[in-house]
Parts: C-alpha cells; structure tokens; sequence
C-alpha cells in the first residue's frame, strides 16, 4: 500500500494536499478504496456547499454497500471531480490522481497526520 | 457467538488472499483480491469457479420417498427422469416459502435434495416432522460431498478437459445430469447454476477431493467467485435469493410463494400430484395471478404483490429496502428487494454479428416487489436516501437464450417503427430494378452457393412461374356425391387442373408413391397439413368431445439436425399433447450413435419404441449426412404389433429418392413430405407423397389429408410456380439418374477435399463421410456464424450450423455445405477440389473474393434440364409469348 509522504491524512481516511494555506485537494486513501472494494458510484458535493471538518461531505458507494466520506478541513467546494462520476473506478486503480473535491476558504483543519503516523495508526 | 462453520475448501480460499465474512453461520469469502467486478465479468466471459458447499444436502430415500417430496415440495417430482434435476419450493401450509430447493435424481431409488445454507435447520426441522408420515429416510450427507459451481462460457471446455473429453450431462441440456469419472475420481456433475450462464456446471465431489478438483480447475483457467459476485450474477439474471424475494416481507408478513417469478415453474397443480403442503393457497395464488397476467385485476386481493425486474434510470445505485413510489402520482408501490451496481461487457454492431468488446460498464439494476398491477415499462421512482430518483419496470436485465454468452438487455424505450416516409414511388422503382439486378447478378455469376437447401431453378421452370397463371386461382375440392370428382370452384382453369394433374402423375412416379397432394406451397405447409390430418384423424370415431392431440411422436431433436417443421416448437406445436403424468410434450427422439450422433442408434431406438410405443414416427432431418434407417424400424415396429404411422419428412432430400439415396415408400414409409427446391429442381413448393390404397385403414387419413391442405392449409396454391413444378418434375424424371449419381458423389468428394485439407469434417468417414448432398465442417465452438459471414465476403455461400454437441444457433460451430446447385451448374471432381482449397484459405484467412468471382463466371451453364436447339426454339418461343 502506499502513502505518499507530501500529503496529510485523517484517521477517517481522507487525504489532503494543500495547494495554498486556505486550498487544497481531498481524496480517499489507498487503504480506504482497498477496504471499500470496487466503487462503483460517487455522490460528489455541489461546487458552493459549505463543508465542515469531520463531518460527511460526499458518499461512495461499492457493489456491497454505501459509505460516507467525512471532510477533514472546514471550508468550502470551489470544484470537484466530475470524471469520478463517469469513472468511479478511478478511487480504486489511483486513489492520489482521483481527487474527489478542491476545497477553498479552509478556517480549520481537523487533526492531521502525516504519512508514517497514519501508516502506524492503520497498522493498530 | 457459536463458531463459524468452515467448507472443505476454506484454507484455500484465505490462501488466495479472499476477504472471509460470516454468512449464515458458515465463513465464507465475500471477495477476492481482484474484486467484485472483476469476478462477475470473468465468469461472464470466461469462466468463474464457485465453493458451494456450505449449501445443505441431503438424501431421500425409503419406499415412500416419491410421496414424501410430492408432500412436501411445490414440483411434480414424478416428472424428474433419472439424470435429471428440477427446481422446486418447500411451500409452508400460508403460501409462503420456507425455502427454495433443487432437487437431483442421479440414482433411479434415491433423491438428492440441496437446500439453502442459512435455512438447514429450519428446513430439517419441517422436513423430519413431515416425514414421520412417511416411509421415508432423510440422511444429511452435507459433509460428505464438496459442492463447485463451474460457471460461465469456458466451463464445458474446462471440465471436458478433467472428462477426458467425454460428455458432460447426460443430455446436453439445463437440469440434466451425469455421474463420472473425473482424473479418475467420482463425480456427480449437474447442468444447472445460479449465475443465467447458458453453459453452466455444479459439481458434487467426495469432500476429500474438494481442494484437488478446486486446484485443478483454476490451472486451466477457472477463477475463483466469491459470494459478492455471485449475488450480482444471479440479480443480473434475476434469480431470487432466499431472505430477500422469498422469506420474511419489509412490509409485514412473509412473501407469497407467487410473487416470485420463478413460481410458475416450481409449482405444479398435476392430479397425479395430489395433495400437498401450501396447496390450497397456492392454487388461489396461481389463479389470481393468472388473471392478472390477463390484466385483470378482480382477485389482486389473492396476490396483491409481485417481484420484477427494475431498472434505474437517474443517478445513484438500487439498494435492497429502498421504497419505490408510482412516478405518475407518487402512490407507494412496494419497496426494492436486491439491487447494486452491476457490470457488463460493451458491444458493437446488431444482431447475431454483434461483438462483445473488452470495454465494460455498469448499470444500476435490482429486483422490486411491488404491487401486482405494475407491468413491465411503468415508470417508477425509488427513494434513494431521500432522494425521489427515476426508474422503470422491466421484462429482463439479460437474456441466456444466445449460448454461449449472456447478452444484457440494457433499458431502452421500446419503440415501434412507423410507415414509410416514401414520396418519389418512380425513383424507388427504378432503385429497386438496379438492386434487384445487382443481386441476381452476384448470387448467379459470382458467387459459390453451398446452401443445401437452395437451388437455381432452370430457365424453363423460371419462365413458367411467371406464365399467367401465376395470377389466377383454382380452388378445387373432390366431392363425395361426384363420386369424388374434383370441382373446380372458378372458370377459366382447365388448363392448370390438367396440368396439377399431369404433376401428380410425375410426382407418384418420382416418388413411388401410391397417391400425391401437390397443392402445399412448402414443405412446411406439408408437414403442417400431415401433422393436422393425422389429429383430425385420431378423432373421426369421436367428435362430441375435445379433440385429442398426437402423443408420443418420435422424431429427430433440433440440435441432431431435426427441422423445425417437425418440432413442437414449429410445425408440431398445435398438434402434439402434454403427457398429463410428466406435463411435458409427448415427443422422443430418437437416440443417436455414441461415435456419430448424425446417425440414428437402431438398438437404442428399438428400446425407446417398446418403452413409449409412439403412434407417429417422423423420419428426416435437415443437417442429414446418412440414410434414416426406415427399413429397420418397420420392420421392429411391425414385429412387435406397434400400431403407428411412419413419415419420412424428405425436405432436403426429396431430389435423391432413387438408387442413389433412399426408396422410401418401398422402406416402409407411409408418409413422404418435402420442399421441392432442395435437391429437387423445382420453383419453391412443397410435396405429400402416400403409400395408401383405396382399401387400407389408413385411406380415410390420405382424404383427410387432402382436406387439411385444401381449405385446411392454403386457398390459392400459387398456380405459377405449381406450372413450372410440372416441367422441374418432368426434368427430374428424364435426369435424376446422372444428376443423383452426380450429387451423391460430388458429396464425398468435396468432404474428402476438404479433409485432404485439414478441416474438421463430420460424419462416418467409412461411407466417405456423407451419404447425402450435404457436408459438414467443425470450424470450432461459437465461430460457425464469423467463418460463415468471413465466407460470404468472400462469394462462398454457406450457413453455419450448430453440431449436435452445441447448445442452439448462437453457439454454433460448424459449416453446412450441399453440393446440389454447384453440380447443377457443372461442378465435378476437379472443381471441388479447387473449392475445397478456397474454402480452407479463406477460413484461415485468406482473401479469395476476385478468385471465386472469375471461377464462377465460368459455370453458368445449368446441366439435368432439356437444352437442345429444339427446346431451346420453344423456349424462345415461350418468351416472346410472355413479352420478355
């Protein structure tokens, strides 16, 4: 599995790769898209919604079941990923390519973690 | 938390990285690495391997065992032959289902019963208490056996290779079975399976070869599926699952054994049957929902639900439980059942050419239980977590009937196509002479045609169909208070009675038969007319009743080269009865040789005449290499006093009765029927030959059948072509001994040629392969119809033809080749030489088009009709009478 060490990381399982201090890109971590199994649909946020740290923003869905994917920064869509409708499968074949939402205007973060800690907590 | 159970395959699937899960109590893969999607379009396209042993089985057996599962289960369990399987409900005394079950007869005296993993100890305990009523003993052998599902177009391929190329099944059809040797071990092997695969396989191994056969079969080339994908391939086909279309109901209850589709073929209200668990509300079930089908709703109240097919068409994926509402006027429907997101191949291109790609997508499909006045096409909406999204009712998500492929049947409004758009008539003429003459130009100067059942007509029998009685009509009727003249019913015919005279004369000499009917203006019209006569007949002494069908009628299967003229899918199907015991129509076929299944086994059909004592026998076949053995089988059936009619239905090789071929009538047919343009060199009709006299039983049956042709089949029998019959007959006579010598031979030929070679050829190589115009060539399983179309492109005219070990048309893998037309034409032994290399170039890949076109032009000439200066004078005659 891999970890790419210039992102960060939540204990939910996103990843996070700041563009500049308030922007950056949200996607699911490889070890997510492995426990998820085959996703087969997105239900990606609207450009505009507000987000807030912690809580669902966006949900995924695998051939078994649903899943929501939680925002790790409070901020707001300035764009998402609109091929990851047509090619869902895109979060399992590259995980760190297929960025699900451009989040700007970020005012918080929730507690990241870098790459060798969020290796070290999925190992727990 | 008991501890989960574990299959005899467990430590090979953890081997194989599979993520376990418990699933009724047993832990069992959910997926492997690869993935669901990846699993499902493996089998879809290849071949997926699937551990079902966690599933319960059990044995039945005892005096009364017959009687127990007719108690206990919704089938006719006296329908099930040995080596057959049949898929059957464990009905509760409600209606509901206490489970889905299918039931194996590998053993005449004991049964094999296999129920859901999830329901054993319920089913046990309804079954044991049940069968204290009986003399009956259940054992559970759930651990003695391993059970592998081998699913998908690849199975037979692979588990042939494990058979040493012996057959599979014992019939290669759904449901049938076979035990067998397997690298030398024990095997029950059952053509059945849970996916819709058309070519699909459930294995029954000693738990102690369970790993092996797993092993064995992932080395030539099966993948494992785990219970992810198994669930996507039966939702796809839309089989239920237990829990979700049978069982417990979301919205209060339990779910009506009818509501499910599948119900229809698992219940069976036969008097044989007699009393059974649940069959009292079933039966009230089944007739509400028979009117429903008829859309009447009076007894809806009886089964207010059912369970469809639905299709989403807005965004979002179909989740079991979701509620469904009326898109009309938002009226609660019912609620989904199963539903995800499900895979399938891309294709390109229509019909029977149509190509699977590699490209895959997905499409958002499930199964819903609603109320039962939704029909396919109603417009729905499901709540997807409080979002109203559009979707729609469905007939089907695939369909299996195209072996060896599923095909999904993606949503699309089904349109009607609207009248034509033509203005400029003028303009769509003079197109449709340019075409006209473009086409007859290629098929007669360019093209090689091989088709067994075609023939160029000569120039003579052409200019007479359009002569002018080609308009007319000459209805006529022998009356009994003429003393049986024939009255004509319009004036100005006395010239095409004469002549419809004169063609049964040359019909019965042709023939050897003793009375002609020439009115059919095909074959199948023939046999349609025999077929109706033969009924009508059965019932003459008895008229204040219910006519009474044909049963049993022994006749060639469809896939061992039986027409459909004489199948009950064709021409037999308003004739033939349903046995009331079996309820399955009352046609045998007759057994074929294990060494050549183009041949009829005369020792096996001896047994199969003493067993079901047939009171019609239908020889002729049109994939037919060899002579029917009518001979042989008047003579058993006279030995044994079996009192029957035998036909000989000689569509494709009414041309070669004589010498060369088969005599019928002098064989002991008493019935001949055939088209007269196969091997015969007439325009397009068709013939009824009979062997009655005037004195026989059997005479009143000839009248009779003289009335089903007239007014029972055709009015007005295409009087031109019935004129240009006359001349081809008159031909036939004065040429059939050279022109059938010539066929017979150019028949061999061709097959040695094409052998000579390196292709595939069918048949008895000892008579040379062929006994007939025809030859057969295996180009390989499923490639019949590419290598036929890549001939086409190519100016070789042949058609592709399932062989009797192929599954239907789709799967075929052969070529079908008559030599009739070509030899016509002046084809012999050195110009099918030369084809027959054509031929294997052109199916290895080779170009051939401009070579065939040169060496077609140079046989134009047609040969067996009257070509001198004196016929051809008249001729010329002929065609400035007509104007042309």
């Amino acid at each position: 599995m891999n970890f790419p060490a210039e992102l960060k990381y939540s204990k939910s399982h996103e990843w996070v790769k700041m563009i500049d201090d308030t922007t950056a890109l949200v996607g699911i971590t490889d070890f997510a898209q492995s426990e998820l199994g085959d996703l087969v649909f997105i239900n990606l946020p609207a450009e505009g919604d507000a987000v807030t740290k912690e809580e669902s923003f966006c949900d995924v869905e695998s051939v078994k079941a649903v899943s929501d994917v939680m925002s790790p920064v409070t901020g707001t869509v300035a764009e998402v990923n609109s091929e990851l409708e047509d090619e869902p499968q895109k979060l399992n074949e590259a995980p760190y390519e297929a960025w699900i939402a451009k989040i700007s205007d970020i005012s918080d973060f929730e507690e990241l973690l870098d790459a060798a800690a969020y290796e070290a907590f999925i190992q727990k | 938390m008991s501890e989960l159970k574990r299959t005899q395959l467990y430590d090979v699937h953890v081997a194989a990285g599979a993520t376990m899960v418990d699933f009724g109590g047993w832990e069992m893969p959910i997926q492997y690495p690869t993935g669901i999607v990846a699993e499902h379009l493996w089998c879809r396209s290849q071949c997926g391997i699937f551990d079902v042993s966690h599933m319960g089985r059990l044995d039945i057996e005892g005096p009364e065992n017959v009687k127990f599962l007719q108690h206990v289960l919704s089938s006719n369990v006296l329908a099930l032959d040995i080596n057959q399987a049949q898929y059957a409900l464990i009905p509760n005394e409600t209606g509901g289902v206490i489970d889905d079950v299918y039931l194996y007869r590998f053993e005449e005296s004991k049964y094999f019963l296999v129920i859901n993993a999830g329901n054993i100890d319920k089913d046990l305990a309804h079954l044991y208490k049940e069968a204290e009523k009986f003399d009956v003993k259940i054992t559970d052998v759930s651990r003695d056996y391993a059970a592998i599902a081998v699913q998908g177009p690849k199975s037979k391929d692979i588990l042939m290779v494990m058979s040493g190329g012996a057959p599979l099944t014992v019939e290669n059809a759904k449901n049938s079975l076979n035990t067998l040797t397997m690298d030398g071990k024990n095997v029950r092997i059952a053509k059945t399976g849970y996916t819709g695969e058309p070519i699909g396989y459930e294995l029954y191994c000693d738990s102690a070869d369970a790993v092996y056969f797993w092993n064995r079969l992932v080395e030539l080339g099966a993948k494992p599926v785990a219970l992810g994908a198994r669930d996507t391939l039966r939702m796809e086909a839309a089989l239920p699952l237990y829990g979700h279309e049978m069982g417990e109901c979301q919205l209060g209850g339990e779910i009506q054994a009818y509501a499910s589709p599948l119900a229809k073929f698992a219940v069976s209200f036969n008097p044989d049957k007699g009393d059974f668990v649940g069959r009292a509300p079933l039966l009230k079930q089944f007739e509400a929902l028979k009117k429903i089908l008829n859309r009447d709703y009076s007894s809806i109240g009886d089964l207010p639900y059912r369970i469809q097919p639905i299709c989403l068409l807005g965004k979002g994926v179909l989740r079991a439980g979701f509620p469904i509402y009326d898109a009309r006027n938002g009226e609660e429907l019912g609620y989904v059942t199963s539903g995800t997101m499900i895979p399938y191949f891309e294709t390109e291109g229509t019909g029977i050419e149509s190509v699977i790609t590699e490209r895959s997508a997905k499409r958002s499909i499930g199964l819903a239980y609603m109320k039962s006045h939704v029909v396919t096409e109603f417009e729905i909406e499901v709540d997807i977590r409080g979002k109203r999204v559009p979707a729609v009712v469905t007939a089907c998500h695939m369909r299996q009937d195209a072996p060896p492929y599923t095909r999904p049947i993606l949503y699309k409004k089904t349109t009607v196509e609207g009248p034509s758009q033509v203005t400029d008539y003028a303009a769509k003429v003079k197109e449709l002479f340019i075409k006209a003459g473009e086409n007859h130009v290629w098929r007669q100067q360019q093209c090689i045609n091989l088709i067994p059942s075609e023939m160029t007509p000569s120039k003579a029998t052409r200019l007479l169909q359009i002569s002018d009685p080609c308009g007319r009509y000459a209805e006529h009727k022998k009356q009994k208070a003429f003393d049986d003249a024939d009255i004509p019913y319009y004036q100005g015919t006395k010239f095409i009675v004469a002549c419809e005279e004169l063609l049964a004369a040359e019909m019965r000499k042709f023939l050897g038969a003793a009375q002609v009917e020439p009115r059919c203006v095909s074959g199948q019209m023939s046999n349609t007319a025999v077929f109706s006569a033969l009924m009508d007949w059965k019932n003459r002494v008895d008229r204040k009743r219910q006519p009474q069908r044909l049963g049993w009628i022994m006749n060639n299967h469809i896939v061992r080269g039986g027409h459909l003229s004489a199948q009950p899918m064709g021409a037999l199907h308003d004739y033939v009865a349903v046995d009331p015991v079996t309820e399955k129509q009352m046609v045998v076929n007759f057994p074929v040789l294990p060494e050549n299944p183009y041949k009829i086994d005369v020792e096996a059909t001896k047994v199969l005449l003493d067993q079901y004592k047939p009171e019609f026998i239908v020889f002729g076949k049109s994939m037919v290499l060899h002579k029917e053995p009518v001979a042989e089988i008047r003579k058993f059936v006279d030995e044994q006093g079996i009192s029957t009619t035998i036909m000989y239905d000689m569509a494709h090789v009414l041309g070669l009765v004589g010498d060369y071929f088969q005599k019928p009538f002098e064989e002991g047919a008493e019935i001949v029927t055939g088209s007269t343009h196969k091997t015969f060199f007439g325009p397009q009709r068709g013939v009824i030959g009979v062997s009655y006299k005037p004195e026989d039983l059997k005479w009143s049956l000839w009248e009779t059948m003289q009335t089903r042709t007239f007014p029972g089949s055709v009015s007005n029998h295409h009087l031109g072509t019935l004129l240009a019959e006359l001349v081809s007959a008159y031909e036939m006579n004065a040429f059939k001994d050279e022109y059938q010598k010539a066929v017979t031979e150019n028949a061999k030929w061709l097959a040695k040629c094409l052998a000579e070679e390196g292709m595939d050829v069918a048949g008895d190589p000892a008579v040379g392969y062929t006994e007939t115009h025809q030859v057969i060539v295996k180009v390989g399983y499923a490639k019949g119809p590419e290598v036929a179309e890549r001939l086409e492109r190519n100016n070789i005219i042949v058609n592709y033809q399932a062989t009797p070990e192929e599954e239907g048309f789709t799967a075929s893998g052969a070529l079908r080749m008559g030599v009739n037309e070509m030899t016509r034409f002046g084809f012999g032994k050195e110009e099918f030489k030369k084809l027959a290399h054509l031929i294997a170039e052109c199916v290895k890949g080779v170009e051939v088009k401009d070579e065939v076109a040169k060496f077609r032009s140079g046989y134009t000439e047609m040969r067996y009709c009257f070509s001198d200066a004196d016929t051809e004078a008249a001729l010329q005659g002929l065609t400035g009478v007509l104007g042309i």
